[in-house]
Order: C-alpha cells, then structure tokens, then sequence
C-alpha cells in the first residue's frame, strides 16, 4: 500500500514542479511551490521522517510561501524569462545530461530500508543504541540533532541568522532625511557627479 | 495585503487562530524530547504566529503586538544562549557543547543532556522565530511605506 502512494505522491511532485517551472504568473508557482513542498512532507512521512516532514511542511509549505508572497509585493509579480532558442539547445541537453548522470548514480544506491546500507553501519547504531541512556530522550532525532550533532546544529542556527542579517544590511535602507536625495541620484548622475567638482576647483 | 485586510471573516479568523499557531509552536519545541519536532519546526510556527497579524490586523495593533525589534532581539538572544550553554563546558575544561560537564549533585549526566537538550532547542526555536520574522519585516518594509 505504502508503494502506490510513493508513485503518486511522485507522479504530483514532478507535476507541480513543472507547472511552478512554466507558469507566468509568480504567485501561482509559489502556491505550487507551497503543494510541492506539502508533498514533499507527506513522502517524508511516508518514509517515518517524521520530524523532517514537520519542518518541511512548516517551512516549505507555510513560511516560505508568505516570504516568497512578500518579495514579490516588493518587485513585480510577472516573470519574463528572455530564453533565447539558441541558449535552449544547449541548456536542454545540460539538462538531459544531469538526469541522466543522476539516474545512473541512483542505480548505485542502497534500497530503502535496507539493514546493509552504508548509512545504517557507521555511528548511528551507537546513536540508536545508547540514546536512551545518554540522554534520557525516547526521540533519537532529537537526541542526535541537539546533542550528538550539536556542532552541525550550532552552524545551521547561524546559516539562518546570517540570512536574516544579510537581508537587514541589504534590503533595509536608511531613513534619515539627509540621505534621502543622496539615494535616488544613482547611476548617471553620479558619473557627471565628479564633473562639477573641478570645475568648481578651477573656478576657485 | 500588508496591514488591515478588508474582509472581518479573514481578520477574527487570523486573530484566533494565532495565538493557537504559538501555542502549538511551543508544544513542538517543548515537546521534542518525546515527539517529532523540535527547536527549528517550533520557531517556524511561533513565527507564522506572529507574522499572521501582520498580515490582517490594522498596523497600530500588529506592530504593537510583536514589535519591529523583536525579530532581532531574539534572534541575538537565542544564538547567544546556544553559544553560551556551548562556551560553558569549556570553562571546566571539558568539551565544547558537552551539555553533562558540570558536576551538579543530585544530577546524573543522562538528566543534564536531557536538560541541556531543552536549552539548545529553546535557543534554537528563539533564533529561527527572530531570523524568520527579521525576514518577513525587511522584505515587507517597501511595501508598508
């Protein structure tokens, strides 16, 4: 029953990833990032990756959606992708050839479930294993994102909070009244800017 | 879309239901240890919270709710408590973000992870919620003006 639901939880993937690629409109392919993402999460699920499928459903599904919805409150909502026909004969094969690399090196992995696997050999059986009595947390993720892997966590805590400070230091403008006029007299204006100076010197 | 939304449906609906998004958002963070979820899941939703009035409320009532500052002041927070329960254990000369170097009696290590486990994902959930909503502020400030 759990294989079914994989193909078409896969076949609505590849549809809504698609129709998010072609579509004109940039609000309709957030909405259908946003189901994509849903999707995502319910295969997650499926896979018993339960705490992955709730930060994907969180963030994927809902918060990404709203600030993806704000950025194009902020430009425009009409994407105009100039693709010339010649640039598509040579990206479409690029893409072709991706695939196909991607294909041949999914043939080499390890079935789902599988006790054999690489990923099932290494320090996770300790992980599993001890868990419990290291840290008196029945949620292994938990146990293994917060304390094992507490180091990776730490990095990925401050991945966020430079993406939130990067976008302080470069969408938010100043407000000062004095900057004000400065701020609109880009490009052109500014090349000529010079200009006047020495004149002004040698009028001196 | 920023600020008071014209429909009343969208706006009680959004009032109620916010504070219950937090309050689950919490559940998530607190409730990790034993269930799926934890501090970065829980932020997301604690944000959704308060971005949600942001969206329908009248200005005055939702900046006045969740301030402009908030989002950074907690994200500055919770990094800095996931760098400090990090720091501490080295100052007794054990291992970075060892949660179990401090001999506190009546504790056995199991406990203090468990414990050190909670800080870390408080901390974290404070971060992702003052990252996300930095975002949401700065991405919307066009907009507002």
């Amino acid at each position: 029953m759990i294989i079914p639901l994989d193909i078409i939880v896969f076949v609505v993937l590849i549809v809504t990833a698609v129709l998010a690629l072609s579509t004109k409109d940039l609000l309709a392919a957030v909405a259908l990032l946003a189901a994509y993402s849903l999707f995502t999460a319910i295969l997650f699920a499926g896979m018993a990756a339960v705490d992955v499928a709730i930060v994907e459903a969180a963030l994927g599904a809902g918060l990404t959606g709203i600030l993806f919805i704000a950025a194009i409150m902020a430009t425009t909502r009409r994407s105009n992708p100039r693709l010339e026909v010649r640039r598509r004969y040579v990206v479409t094969p690029l893409i072709v050839a991706v695939l196909g690399l991607l294909l041949y090196a999914s043939s080499g992995l390890p079935d789902r479930g599988d006790p054999d696997a690489p990923a099932q050999q290494g320090v996770s059986v300790e992980y599993l294993a001890r868990s419990k009595d290291d840290t008196n947390t029945p949620n292994v993720v938990t146990s293994l994102l917060a304390d094992y892997r507490s180091l990776d966590t730490l990095g990925e805590t401050l991945v966020i909070l430079t993406a939130a400070m990067s976008s302080m230091l470069v969408l938010l403008r100043r407000t000062g009244d004095e900057d004000e006029p400065a701020i609109p007299s880009g490009g052109g204006t500014a090349g000529e800017g010079p200009d006047p100076d020495p004149d002004g010197q040698v009028g001196r | 879309m920023i600020g008071n939304y014209p429909s009343v449906v969208v706006r009680v609906i959004g009032t109620l239901l916010g504070p219950f998004i937090m309050m689950f958002g919490v559940y998530i963070i607190a409730h990790g240890h034993y269930g799926p979820g934890g501090g970065f899941a829980g932020g997301v939703f604690i944000a959704v919270g308060a971005i949600l009035p942001r969206l329908t409320l009248p200005e005055s009532i939702a900046y006045q709710l969740f301030p402009r500052a908030l989002g950074p002041l907690a994200a500055g927070i919770g990094m800095l408590l996931f760098l400090l329960i990090g720091v501490a254990p080295l100052l007794v000369g054990e291992a970075f973000l060892d949660y179990a170097a401090f001999d506190i009696p009546g504790m056995e290590p199991a406990r203090m992870r468990y414990l050190g486990i909670l800080i870390a994902e408080v901390a974290i959930g404070a971060a992702v919620f003052g990252s996300m909503l930095t975002i949401f502020d700065v991405l919307t400030e066009e907009v507002r003006r």
